[in-house]
């Protein structure tokens, strides 16, 4: 059964290079990207079975236990969009087009300097043999460093203007987890090479790491009624958990100045930085005071990407006018942290 | 049931010969396919063409080859910057040497004297000592530097540069660029002819092997091969070359040297890429990129025989049961 899909599924991806990559790369000298194009088909093709999958499993779910119904859904119309685009490879690839040349420069001039990027396995070769738990392995160190990133999209004024686009939607639904800037996309992108270049991510698990975190991420932002319970909270990040963050009115208190709950898959890390809340209830979603208009919510692509750049424009321009807090602390932000106008 | 005392030393002789010849039977029967995107070595009984075992190398293995004496097979961890050697008899891993920056081809000049690393993502052509693998020279070899080959005397290694659409050589004495010369677009695979004055190089862009005069560097000739040509292998005679064409749809051309014709071709499809003839000229192992398979060729009848399922992007075959490598 597997190996009849497998088989199916490479025939196609092959079938797809034939008659639609190949004869272009071909007969524009580009031969050397053919290989690079067969795995750009993987993950599209591996895109569309994870949005079919989203869409089968957990879109039913979203029917049958709502957190909210909306009588007018097309604000969610524009996160679908952004899912095709994120999912499909298409943000991917842009992202990669940008980065690659940049990280295989710096990557080259250290070679040339006689440093060659320490590994994981040259503390633990045993890993070597171990394709599994090489993959838990780099799965957890994923998690972590994407728990910073995300805790620092928060933290600093001027990525949380960019950040802020995700946590517009106040129709938060499984396809909300790609509603993102594409500045924030290109920042993250960076952040997960230089990251994977520092540990070593083995190329081969990229598309499974990729899967395991877009799966769990489309999940955990389902507008459906599910926990994973007081136990299973603590192992796997839920729709609940992740509710939380999204939640327009947070949890007072020190630790969730900037937000709360920014682990991706592993509420570990929340629990041991002190950002974790264990909230019974499902929050409405959103930002209010944001660095964003209120129309954020509702526009378009374009709209929302123009929006972001203004924001972000705005948090290096001297002289803004005081915001209010929807949580006023007593605590200030760190100086180029985001200021207490952060939503949330 | 218990044997006499006296026949039991024959006994036990002759079922230990028993276990031995089997023994070398299966192992004289392996064949080692990469498996790049995996990570992994399938290993293959050439003679069931059943798949016996899959082993975890490391990662992003691209090709592999074995040593002058073939005592070991090494495989180049292009991610991992490692090599690993292995029994190409038994499939045992036998050693891995760390910190090989970014190996990608791999090969040893004929005198024994370098062994030569390209890196075709950091672009770069690395010179070792075979002895040690300690790095004698580094090389900038801008663009994408992918496979090599060396001329008789060890003087030259020769390297395509398959993003800049160009050859260049680099003499093994003074370890620096002798010259570098425009071919056909996306050269890739290369080899010496037997009678040491041509390099022939295939060229996926423009499908053609390029026929160069490497002492007077000059382009001799362009012989059409197929969509994508991308390596060349012997078929052992001094005198033939098998082409794999590397397209989805695949084939396979084989060249002759002495007329720089194309006498034959076959169908071969998901990407043949890497190759190897079998030792009585019967068989042509090569695996197919895009098709997750080894695909076997009877070189008898001239059709293919039959797919074996591999790893994600098969990126090597090897037996130790070949035709000659010249």
């Amino acid at each position: 059964m597997i190996n009849a899909f497998l088989e199916a599924f490479v025939d196609l991806q092959g079938w797809l290079l034939a008659h639609l990559l190949e004869p272009v790369l071909l007969a524009m000298g580009l031969g050397s990207y053919v290989e690079m194009a067969f795995d750009g088909i993987e993950f599209f093709l591996c895109g569309v079975l994870q949005i079919s999958a989203a869409f089968l499993l957990l879109r039913p779910l979203e029917a049958l236990r709502p957190i909210e119904v909306w009588p007018d859904r097309r604000a969610v119309r524009v996160d679908v969009l952004y899912s095709f685009l994120d999912r499909l490879g298409i943000i991917p690839l842009l992202v990669f087009a940008l980065l690659a040349p940049l990280l295989t420069s710096v990557d080259s001039w250290l070679r040339f300097n006689d440093i060659i990027p320490p590994q994981l396995e040259d503390l633990l070769p045993g890993l070597e043999a171990r394709p599994m738990l090489s993959f838990l392995l780099y799965l957890l160190i994923l998690d972590f460093a994407e728990y910073w990133r995300h805790r620092l999209s928060h933290t600093l004024r001027w990525w949380w203007a960019l950040h802020a686009v995700h946590h517009s939607q106040r129709q938060m639904t499984l396809w909300t987890d790609s509603r993102n800037h594409l500045l924030d996309d290109l920042i993250g992108g960076f952040w997960f090479a230089v990251i994977a270049l520092l540990v070593g991510v083995p190329p081969g698990h990229f598309i499974g790491l990729l899967i395991v975190v877009k799966t769990i991420e489309n999940l955990s932002h389902v507008n459906a009624r599910l926990s994973f319970g007081r136990f299973g909270e603590l192992l796997l990040v839920s729709p609940r958990y992740h509710r939380w963050h999204h939640a327009i009115e947070l949890p007072s208190g020190r630790p969730y100045r900037f937000g709360c709950n920014f682990a991706i898959l592993f509420p570990i890390w929340d629990q041991l930085f002190g950002t974790q809340y264990r909230g019974q209830e499902m929050p409405p979603s959103g930002i209010r005071h944001g660095p964003l208009p209120e129309s954020a919510a509702q526009s378009g692509f374009w709209e929302q990407q123009w929006d972001g750049l203004r924001a972000l424009a705005a948090t290096f321009l001297p002289s803004r006018p005081p915001a209010v807090s929807a949580f006023p602390s007593p605590h200030q932000p760190a100086a180029g942290s985001a200021g207490d106008d952060h939503h949330y | 049931m218990s044997l006499p005392t006296p026949r039991r030393p024959i006994a036990a002789a002759l079922l230990l010969m028993l276990l031995l010849c089997s023994n070398s039977t299966a192992h004289a029967a392996l064949a080692i396919a990469l498996n790049s995107a995996d990570g992994t070595l399938s290993m293959i009984n050439s003679d069931t063409y059943q798949v016996t075992g899959k082993a975890s190398v490391c990662k992003e293995p691209h090709h592999l080859m074995p040593t002058p004496d073939e005592q070991s097979l090494i495989v180049a961890c292009a991610a991992s910057n490692q090599l690993v050697f292995f029994d190409p008899l038994s499939g045992q891993e036998q050693k891995r040497i760390r910190n090989i920056s970014d190996p990608y081809q791999l090969g040893y000049s004929p005198n024994r004297k370098w062994f030569v690393a390209t890196s075709l993502r950091l672009d770069r052509v690395d010179l070792y000592d075979p002895v040690d693998f300690r790095l004698v020279a580094r090389l900038p070899a801008p663009k994408t530097p992918s496979h090599m080959a060396f001329d008789d005397a060890s003087e030259f290694v020769f390297v395509t540069l398959q993003d800049s659409n160009e050859v260049m050589a680099i003499n093994l004495a003074t370890r620096k660029v002798a010259w570098v010369m425009p071919v056909a677009a996306t050269p890739a695979g290369i080899v010496m002819s037997p009678d040491n004055r041509y390099l022939l190089v295939a060229c996926m862009g423009d499908g053609v092997v390029e026929v160069i005069d490497w002492r007077t560097q000059k382009s001799v000739k362009k012989v059409a091969t197929g969509k994508a040509a991308h390596n060349l292998q012997p078929k052992g005679d001094r005198r033939h070359f098998y082409v794999s064409n590397r397209t989805v749809d695949g084939s396979i051309s084989l060249l002759d040297t002495q007329t720089m014709t194309v006498v034959e071709r076959y169908e071969v499809p998901g990407g043949p890429d890497d190759m190897i003839v079998r030792a009585d000229g019967k068989e042509l192992w090569v695996t197919a990129r895009f098709a997750r398979k080894v695909q076997v060729l009877d070189l008898v009848s001239k059709k293919l025989k039959l797919s074996i399922p591999v790893g994600s992007s098969p990126h090597g075959v090897f037996f130790v049961n070949h035709a000659g490598l010249r």
